[in-house]
């Protein structure tokens, strides 16, 4: 994944170079929104993590430029200011997110993934949550092993296991609402009760749990997908 | 007017009262006074005239009697005539001999002559009256004889009697007037400054708004008007204040970003290592070393101590956000933001995302209780308010323990109106009673918790209940575990 982060303070630049860097992500580093536009015209990246207070033109005129130059990158906003202001101005001007200075790196690294999940799911058929992998296209799940190259490997799931699944796939590593989880069944039954929910879900955890992927029942709300701390070997 | 008016103004409005009234009741009684002063020359008159009447009375006995013991011819003089028929049944008169004997007239009147020739008044009650009676030794025709004249018209009685009806009453009537009018005078004038003083009294502590001067009264205008002067210094005092607060908290984050962004990368790197050389990702603080390259010098560094490192910037960064979210909260900068329809549900369900990873990290069951629920208020302080409530509950609630967050409708004991509710409950070692209330203070700390939080939390929480004119309910979990965190909003 390259990623490219515009931040003008270089303590919190190369901070948040290493920890991305040590997370996987290839990073390129630019000081200001100007020298940004030019590299993106040039290189393409699958992620922007932007500054809003740079010298010169700000993140929030950068973020609107990138889009006016058709770029469809996922863009996180960096802001020290965390009034409610800014966060529906940056939101407006094409940021997909945003996350208020200082922060702790696991957030973001959380953040980026869920953005780079939802830009996944816009632009391709495959939804990848750890070793799942769900084709949307040809409504197929497979669980890719981890670290070997061998083929995904095919499980089976009934059409309606297919939309509990691919439901909380889009919703991970959020919890998915059960009442939301319900609606998005009904296509299928009319008379659908939550019980009937929690049948799926139960099947669905027979078949994920030997791949260390984990269908946690959040008391009162709904499911969230997890990845289990400790895969079975 | 209500009981607690009288009450409140009792100072100025008691004080005047009393001045006004004090000179009146003692000039009413002075007044009484001297009339009945008047009603001793009333006496000394009623003395005078039957001292005049013993010589007309002496002059009616015309001739002796026939013996010794016969009655001297009377021959009633017209004023004595006139004085006993004036005087029916109240007056008396006696011919007495010098033995004592009546020798005429009225037999009561018999007793002792006077030892010398002057008059004798004396007062002697008969048959249920007390009669005013002289008594002089006078030779008259018949010889020396006792004459006695006895008066129960008794003047000095009626004239008291007069003097009770005639200024008395008047006196007391026109006090107990002059009390409702002066007293009703009293608190008419006092009105404006009682209603100031209502005013005042009515505000919240926190409302230092100008008060209503166009509308005082010109002698109270200068006292409203330096009141307001007082208001407008403390204003603009703890508004610098919060800016200075504000703009030190914001100004602290940037290099705190820098900081705590160089933190978390050697944290995580140090992580990643020890991920590789444990592979059941049981993670040993003190025994792997981290090699930390900076501008090509390495330094070692235990990975312990970057963890420790990274605990401090983060506690640190809390403490600079939190610092700012106070100075946010604060309820002149919250009025400058119109409040909107927020829902609770949607709130809570945002909440328990936001902290199921932390709940998630420590086993904690997170939960959700949730009614369909809105209010009118601020919805980033509200969200501010019940994230603090939330990371508490998660932060002093022991591994395995529960969480719940509740939102919908509850209603006062006794109550028909519902009010919609927030409410965050564990059930970790709570909080005893004595410290519920000072645990809401800034940087209070209960005693016998681990020093991980600020203690700006709950006083922020506090703070933005206040903002929407509530304030947080400190009560015990259910069956008396734990700690269950309460607001409920007015809708």
């Amino acid at each position: 994944m390259r990623l490219l982060l515009v931040e003008d303070d270089v303590m919190v630049a190369s901070g948040i170079k290493l920890g991305l860097a040590g997370a996987g992500y290839a990073v390129d580093w630019v000081g200001s929104a100007e020298r940004a536009l030019e590299v993106t015209r040039s290189e393409t990246f699958d992620l922007a993590v932007i500054d809003i207070g740079l010298p010169g033109m700000d993140g929030l005129a950068l973020t609107q430029a990138l889009r006016k130059e058709g770029h469809a990158m996922p863009v996180l906003i960096l802001t020290a200011r965390d009034a409610l202001q800014d966060r529906v101005q940056g939101l407006d001007m094409g940021g997909d997110d945003y996350m208020v200075k200082p922060f702790e790196l696991p957030e973001l690294l959380a953040r980026l993934r869920a953005l780079l999940r939802r830009s996944q799911a816009a632009t391709s058929a495959t939804l990848t949550f750890g070793p799942l992998e769900l084709d949307t296209a040809l409504r197929q799940a497979c669980i890719r092993p981890s670290g070997t190259a061998g083929p995904c490997v095919p499980i089976e799931l009934g059409p309606r296991e297919w939309t509990v699944m691919e439901y909380l796939m889009l919703q991970a590593p959020k919890p998915a609402n059960k009442d939301k989880l319900l609606q998005a069944l009904t296509g299928w039954d009319k008379e659908i009760t939550p019980n009937a929910v929690e049948v799926y879900i139960s099947r669905l955890r027979g078949k994920l749990e030997p791949h260390g992927l984990a269908l946690r029942s959040i008391r009162g709300f709904g499911y969230r997908l997890e990845l289990q701390a400790a895969p079975p070997p | 007017m209500s009981g607690t008016t009288i009450g409140m103004a009792s100072g100025l409005q008691r004080r005047l009262l009393l001045m006004l009234l004090a000179p009146l009741f003692l000039l009413a009684s002075l007044n009484t006074w001297f009339d009945f002063r008047s009603a001793d020359s009333a006496a000394l008159q009623q003395d005078r005239q039957l001292l005049a009447m013993v010589p007309m009375l002496a002059g009616s006995v015309v001739a002796r009697g026939a013996t010794e013991v016969d009655p001297p011819l009377l021959l009633m003089a017209p004023p004595v005539a006139d004085f006993l028929s004036e005087r029916p049944g109240l007056s008396a008169f006696a011919l007495v001999a010098r033995e004592g004997s009546v020798l005429a007239g009225d037999t009561w009147l018999s007793g002792m002559p006077p030892a010398t020739g002057e008059p004798e008044f004396s007062s002697q009650e008969f048959d249920g009256v007390t009669y005013r009676i002289v008594s002089q030794r006078v030779n008259t025709v018949a010889g020396e004889l006792v004459l006695r004249l006895a008066d129960g018209s008794d003047p000095r009685q009626q004239w008291l009697r007069l003097l009770w009806f005639k200024v008395g009453l008047p006196n007391l009537v026109l006090t107990v007037a002059a009390f409702f009018a002066v007293n009703w005078a009293v608190r008419r004038a006092l009105r404006p400054l009682l209603e100031l003083k209502e005013a005042v009294e009515r505000r919240s502590p926190r409302d230092l708004s100008a008060l209503d001067a166009e509308g005082s009264p010109d002698e109270v205008r200068p006292l409203v008007e330096s009141l307001n002067r007082l208001f407008d210094l403390v204003n603009a005092q703890a508004e610098s204040q919060r800016r200075f607060v504000a703009d030190a908290a914001h100004q602290l984050r940037t290099p705190l970003a820098g900081l705590q962004a160089q933190v978390e990368a050697w944290a995580q790197a140090v992580g990643a290592t020890a991920a590789q050389a444990n592979p059941d990702r049981v993670y040993m603080e003190s025994s792997p070393l981290a090699l930390v390259d900076i501008d090509k010098t390495a330094i070692t560094l235990e990975a312990g101590q970057i963890f420790k490192l990274r605990q401090a910037v983060r506690r640190t960064s809390q403490l600079a956000n939190q610092l700012l979210a106070l100075s946010r909260a604060d309820a002149r900068s919250a009025h400058t933001q119109p409040m909107q329809r927020v829902d609770l549900q949607e709130l809570c369900e945002s909440m328990l995302e936001t902290h199921l990873d932390a709940a998630t990290a420590k086993d904690i069951d997170l939960g959700l209780e949730a009614v369909e629920a809105h209010v009118t208020g601020h919805t980033w302080l509200l969200r501010e308010l019940l994230g603090n409530l939330v990371d508490n509950a998660i932060r002093y609630t022991p591994h395995g323990g529960r969480v719940t967050l509740r939102c919908g409708w509850t209603r006062d004991d006794g109550q028909a109106q519902e009010h919609p509710f927030l409410e965050v409950e564990d059930n970790g070692p709570g909080v005893p009673v004595h410290e519920r209330t000072r645990m809401l203070e800034r940087f209070y700390r209960v005693t016998g918790t681990a020093g991980e939080g600020s203690g700006l939390g709950l006083a922020i929480a506090e703070e933005i209940a206040r903002v929407h004119n509530s304030h947080l309910q400190v009560l015990e979990g259910q069956g008396g575990v734990g700690l269950r965190m309460r607001l409920v909003l007015p809708d």
